[in-house]
């Protein structure tokens, strides 16, 4: 190190030595004590950077994020009409104690000096007003109501005879519009009109609190990810819902446009119609989650058989044909089905079922009922009556059912639960909350579904809706709109995607429905779920499961790819195309007399995947 | 006698060696600059990753100054360090001028926050530049300091204000961080030099004892803002929110983090100032916990060094200023790194060479280029008078 040119100056030497005799003594001691201390200094660097790393550690290994404190309202009166929490306290509407300001006109000296002074200290109030009320005579009259304190201060301080105050009471919405469709509204006199406001009016009129299943960060997380899809595609709304498919709470549940609840009757009357429970939709595509799981579960139809998509079917006037048929029409296997969303190719698989066993499976998960959830804005699904071969055959890919999507992402948990459904609720569950729930399908069916959801979010319709690390699962829906009787519209859409995550453990779903949305240069045009609803949902997902907790799973895990593993060209049997009748079908079933049975045949489903082979595209 | 043998052990312990500057150039340590441009390299990568992978807007510029400011470093590293001396005092009072200038020129001005002065590619900001000139002062003042000197309670005042002075000045911005930041310095750099330890006692004990005084003299609003500063959780949707995202993004990344580009909460709009302050959050959901014990594990290399650099001097003034700088360098990293993770309460501090800011990379840059003088000049001798 000391390879520097040296160069002594002995010229400065004797000066130097006479100082280097003091200075260098004295600085030797300082030196030596500073040695001490720079150890001291040194170990609190090495602590301190220690405390970092472990504290880092700390974060990273043991802490769940802490949730939020609850921010507990204090309420410094007795409210006669209770709060609306959300899941995390949050408050969605509570009441305010106002003023309101009346006069007893015999008891007022001088009404123009009254009305003068009025209309100074309040200035919404017009001196004419006040003066005309004052003279009109009579014992009681209203001057001005829902007063606030500063402005009762101040009429206070005018210390005019014949002036008082009446407490009232005034209902706030403080998440204003974002919780508008869930929490309804209330009249002048604090009776509910819409919403929980309504339905729990009596319950609520009593001081009774209530505390939603709600959690107003992913209501709003949610509500501003469909905004902005509604805006980017020119759409005319929109919504979506997030489940916890374990007890069936709603933890968001959007419908766009919304309204400010503070004054409902100022907006468009369509901004307080509820498109998640009071709408009914021919859902597309995402129906045929539905319909393999129904063909799987009836062990008719095994995850390697092939079924015949060569051509359109004819069914009497109709034809019923894939999208986009140039690549397909062919033979395909049902995974294929599965995620080139074939029309035909779902035909072919409720064939072998036949239209007894679909209605009494969609019956079973409650699609063709009203939802029974806590507001009173729920539709009614519209059934085909009677129920024929050829609404079999269209309600194998999601038309000639409607419904409402509370009813699709209720049947939508079950299927991904284990075949567990648990009704949808907006009322928060207590923690410890554990409900048997009805079996709908067997957990192999189950499962079955979950890895074509997980391979559709790979390679088919899903991929802008997956997220990396949390095992997204999800299918399309691009529902032609019925137009006003004359068949379905070519250009206005519904497009939809629903999904949940992680695909080996699901425990959330997440829906987005975009209401006629346009395609734009961004999607090429394509106004379709794959396009507009899954970015969406993987947006609302990617910052979901952080917030959430949920450990991010590593995809390349042996054992999860054994669990997300199909194989969708594994050799298997061809089925045929004739429609499988019950032996006890003389009729067309009524849907009132069906009743839906508690468990449904449970023939395993082929689960022979024991060739682990990585997935392929056929293409 | 001591010296004797000290200085007998090398050919020119009673001058000074001039060296040429290419000999300059060949004594730049290569392991230093090898840790800089990493930290660099981190910087420019965690930015690109603030933008969602873009260039734009920030790791280009950031890439930009760090080039513009690593020439600085090394030319800062060949000046003579006696000549660095010299200029301590006139740099001190300086940058004390131009701090007290914007201070004032701020409230004349009517911009209120305006606290800096537009360079074209950095915006300065005094109070950042301050760190470097009172390390520069402080080793200058102590440089002639004998060990009875220190003892003297009277030769301690004239540091003790050039401490004390621009921490009034910074704490008035408000600036709090930098203020602790320069009290921090100044107390560890009294404590190298030796100050008795019952000195430190006795101004804690005045600072302590002058708080209900000040309090008194404090508006409403002061007080609050030093209430929610002492306890976030009084803010919840202010700073207290800020450490909630942060732990959460830190917490998601877990143990090798989710990958380049892919950090969830901080991309979305969870994680705030994620290109400045809380960039230490971002690379940490994305690298993991070992991606962030391993850029501590770089900081700590250089801190080290710092003070490596320190031990070989052979005078004082380089050695005060080049562990000054040490500091300096922890100061910034742990009071950032501690502050993302919620230990201490939220202050303005970035993380050097990382967190987009054109000022405290400046600061940092040159901090590193005087570290680099004193290694290059450590065998020049100065004694009083000499300077």
């Amino acid at each position: 190190m000391d390879s520097a040119p040296k160069t002594p100056r002995p010229d400065d030497a004797f000066r130097a030595r006479a100082q280097v005799l003091n200075l260098e003594g004295g600085a030797r001691q300082v030196l030596d004590q500073a040695r001490t201390r720079l150890v001291v200094v040194g170990a609190v660097f090495a602590l301190s950077l220690t405390a970092v790393a472990v504290r880092l550690g700390d974060l990273a290994f043991l802490t769940q994020p802490e949730p939020r404190a609850a921010i507990a309202a204090v309420q410094p009166f007795k409210a006669e009409r209770a709060d609306i929490t959300d899941r995390n306290g949050m408050l969605l509407a509570t009441s305010l104690a106002t003023a309101s300001l009346f006069a007893d006109p015999a008891k007022v000296l001088d009404a123009k000096e009254t009305a003068k002074r009025l209309a100074q200290a309040l200035p919404e109030v017009s001196y004419g007003d006040i003066l005309q009320k004052l003279e009109g005579g009579g014992r009681f009259v209203w001057l001005r109501r829902n007063l606030t304190p500063r402005q009762q201060a101040a009429v206070h301080n005018l210390g005019l005879p014949g002036l008082d105050f009446r407490r009232e009471e005034r209902r706030i919405y403080p998440a204003g519009a974002v919780t508008s469709h869930v929490v309804g509204f209330t009249d002048v006199d604090n009776h509910g009109l819409a919403g929980i406001e309504q339905s729990f009016d009596k319950m609520l009129g009593k001081g009774e609190p209530v505390r939603l299943s709600i959690d107003l960060r992913l209501q709003h997380m949610l509500r501003r990810e469909i905004q902005q899809q509604i805006a980017e595609f020119s759409a005319l709304g929109g919504g979506g819902m997030i489940m916890d498919v374990r007890t069936g709470e709603l933890l968001a549940l959007v419908s766009l446009p919304d309204f400010d609840p503070q004054s409902p009757g100022t907006g468009d009357a369509v901004n307080r119609f509820n498109r998640m429970t009071l709408g009914v939709y021919e859902m597309g595509s995402t129906f045929k989650v539905f319909n393999t799981a129904l063909a799987l579960e009836s062990g008719r139809v095994r995850m390697d058989d092939w079924v015949d998509a060569t051509k359109p079917i004819q069914v009497g006037r109709f034809t019923i044909d894939d999208f986009r048929t140039e690549r397909l029409r062919r033979w395909m296997s049902v995974p294929e089905v599965f995620t080139f969303s074939s029309n035909i190719g779902s035909v072919r698989e409720v064939q072998q079922v036949g239209p007894v066993a679909q209605q009494r499976f969609l019956t079973s998960l409650g699609l063709t009922e009203k939802p029974s959830l806590e507001i009173p804005e729920v539709g009614r699904p519209h059934v085909p009556n009677p129920w024929r071969e050829i609404n079999m055959m269209t309600i194998a890919f999601g038309h000639g059912l409607s419904s409402t999507a509370v009813n699709n992402v209720t049947a939508f948990a079950a299927i991904v639960n284990n075949g567990i459904l648990r009704p949808a609720t907006l009322i928060a569950r207590p923690d410890d909350y554990e409900t048997s729930g009805v079996r709908v399908v067997s957990q192999t069916t189950s499962e079955n579904v979950r890895r074509l959801l997980r391979l559709n979010a790979i390679v088919g319709s899903g991929k802008n809706g997956n997220v990396p690390g949390y095992l997204v699962g999800g299918k399309t829906g691009t529902a032609e709109k019925a137009g006003g009787g004359k068949g379905y519209s070519k250009t206005a859409n519904l497009s939809s995607f629903v999904a949940a995550f992680p695909m080996n453990d699901p425990r959330y779903v997440v829906f987005v429905l975009i209401d006629e949305p346009h395609g734009n240069k961004k999607s090429y045009g394509f106004s379709t779920g794959a396009w507009v609803s899954a970015p969406a949902v993987g947006r609302v997902i990617a910052q979901m499961g952080p917030l959430y907790g949920v450990p991010p799973v590593d995809e390349n895990e042996p054992s999860v790819q054994r669990a997300m593993y199909v194989n969708a060209t594994a050799p298997g049997r061809r089925l045929g195309t004739e429609t499988f009748v019950d032996a006890t079908l003389k009729q067309p079933i009524d849907p009132k007399k069906a009743k839906p049975p508690a468990k449904l045949v449970s023939a395993p489903a082929s689960n022979s995947s024991t060739l682990l082979q990585k997935v392929k595209e056929t293409r | 006698m001591s010296w004797i043998s000290a200085s007998s052990r090398t050919s020119h312990a009673f001058g000074t060696p001039e060296l040429s500057l290419a000999a300059k150039v060949w004594q730049i340590s290569r392991v230093f600059v090898v840790l800089v441009l990493a930290l660099g390299a981190v910087g420019v990568l965690g930015q690109y990753s603030a933008a969602n992978g873009h260039m734009e807007p920030w790791a280009g510029r950031h890439a930009l100054r760090f080039g513009v400011l690593f020439v600085g470093m090394i030319g800062i590293a060949l000046i003579d360090i006696r000549f660095l001396a010299r200029m301590a005092y006139p740099i001190y009072f300086a940058n004390l001028l131009l701090l007290a200038g914007v201070e004032a020129y701020g409230k004349i001005g009517g911009l209120g926050a305006q606290r800096w002065i537009n360079l074209g590619f950095v915006q300065l900001q005094p109070s950042e530049l301050m760190k470097i000139a009172l390390i520069l002062g402080l080793a200058r003042w102590f440089h002639d300091a004998t060990l009875e000197d220190v003892r003297r309670p009277t030769y301690l005042l004239a540091p003790l204000a050039m401490v004390l002075v621009p921490v009034g000045l910074v704490l008035a911005q408000p600036n709090l961080g930098t203020g602790l930041m320069l009290l921090m310095m100044g107390g560890a750099i009294f404590f190298l030099v030796g100050v008795r330890l019952w000195k430190f006692g006795l101004l804690i004990a005045c600072g302590v004892g002058a708080v209900p005084l000040v309090w008194r003299f404090m508006k409403d609003y002061q007080k609050r803002r030093v209430t929610t500063f002492l306890d976030p959780s009084t803010d919840p949707l202010g700073a207290g929110y800020h450490i909630t995202q942060s732990k959460i993004a830190l917490g998601s990344g877990g143990l090798w983090g989710k990958g380049f580009l892919l950090g969830s909460q901080s991309h979305l709009n969870f994680l705030p100032e994620k290109q400045t302050d809380f960039i230490f959050t971002l690379l940490c959901e994305e690298w993991g916990f070992w991606g962030g014990v391993s850029l501590l594990t770089l900081f700590a290399m250089v801190v080290a060094y710092g003070i490596f650099v320190g031990l070989r001097s052979r005078n004082q003034f380089g050695r005060i200023l080049a562990l000054g700088l040490s500091i300096n360098l922890f100061l910034y990293v742990f009071i950032n790194t501690a502050m993302v993770m919620g230990l201490i309460p939220v202050v303005g501090v970035p993380l050097p060479l990382i967190s987009f800011g054109g000022t405290s990379m400046m600061a940092v840059m040159i901090g590193f280029g005087l570290i680099l003088s004193v290694l290059v000049h450590r065998d020049s001798r100065m004694r009083n008078g000499e300077i």
